[in-house]
């Protein structure tokens, strides 16, 4: 198995874990789509990777430690942006209604999972 | 004195965060990722560079765009009350200009503020010169300031040059 199917297995496995989310993308940290299920990934990657980005700058500027997740939170729903290893993103987005404590705790996992095979 | 806020932008490996490391007074904030395409160098700014400098009198706030245009959101959150843009382009890669002066004009129609054009690697030649640079972009001769963005007393020309600029506007 490819590296590339491998992690479209997981991706498929977590859409099916999580079947509310929006869209799934995996990117790297310099913001390129690796796997995804997003009609706009490119967009989403490069975003994903700087709210990361930003987000582990500011963790560790007010001594956070390092960095978990960013979290950005509209009244129609979530994007979250998981650390994913050194090399990558895992960026989620789910409606407003949906369980943030369930997503965190399936998409940490999967993220995990991610960064080995990254 | 107001501080001023500066965006320095321009396509990648222009030397953005290297200008920004070389002059800024206070810890520089940076978001470098590894880059994982080739680009001449091992990482690249995702979201933002920021530092601080004095020029006499007046603070400026310098904020570093990312390079590539895949980040082109980043343009506009940080040029949001800028009263300054400093575009740096490479004098030895030609090839980047284009893409510069697209740049430039993107950022100039939606932020209408003084610019100054920096041609970076003055230090390592063969370059072009901003004589020569100038007219490839459309701007005048003043607008257009060579430095080496490793040396401070080189790196710190455009942004005298802009801030003179701006009290003649």
């Amino acid at each position: 198995m490819t590296k590339q199917e491998e992690l479209q297995g997981i991706l498929r496995e977590l859409k099916q874990a999580l079947p509310e989310l929006r869209s799934i993308v995996v990117a790297s940290t310099d913001g390129l789509p690796i796997v995804h299920d997003a009609a706009d990934a490119p967009r989403v990657a490069a975003m994903a990777a700087t709210a990361l980005g930003l987000g582990k700058r500011i963790s560790q500027t007010t001594d956070l430690g390092s960095l978990e997740e960013t979290i950005v939170r509209g009244n129609q729903g979530y994007f979250v942006v998981y650390a994913t290893g050194d090399k990558g993103v895992l960026a989620v987005s789910a409606p407003a209604d949906a369980n943030l404590g369930l997503i965190h705790l399936e998409a940490r996992s999967y993220a995990a999972r991610l960064a080995q095979v990254l | 004195m107001e501080p001023l806020k500066v965006v320095v932008a321009g396509p990648v490996g222009a030397g953005k965060s290297t200008f920004i490391r070389t002059l800024s007074e206070t810890e520089v904030v940076d978001t470098d990722a590894l880059a994982s395409e080739e680009i001449g160098k091992e990482t690249t700014t995702v979201a933002m560079d920021y530092g601080t400098l004095h020029l006499g009198d007046q603070l400026l706030y310098l904020f570093g765009t990312p390079g590539q245009d895949r980040f082109d959101f980043m343009w506009d959150v940080l040029s949001e009350g800028a009263l300054g843009l400093l575009m740096l382009v490479r004098g030895d890669k030609p090839e980047d200009f284009g893409s510069a002066r697209r740049l430039l004009d993107y950022i100039t129609s939606r932020h209408p503020v003084p610019y100054v054009l920096g041609v970076t690697r003055q230090d390592q030649p063969p370059v072009w010169g901003p004589e020569e640079v100038a007219p490839f972009f459309g701007v005048p001769q003043e607008r257009v300031v060579g430095l080496n963005a490793r040396d401070p007393r080189s790196a710190v020309g455009p942004l005298v040059r802009l801030l003179e600029l701006m009290v003649d506007e």
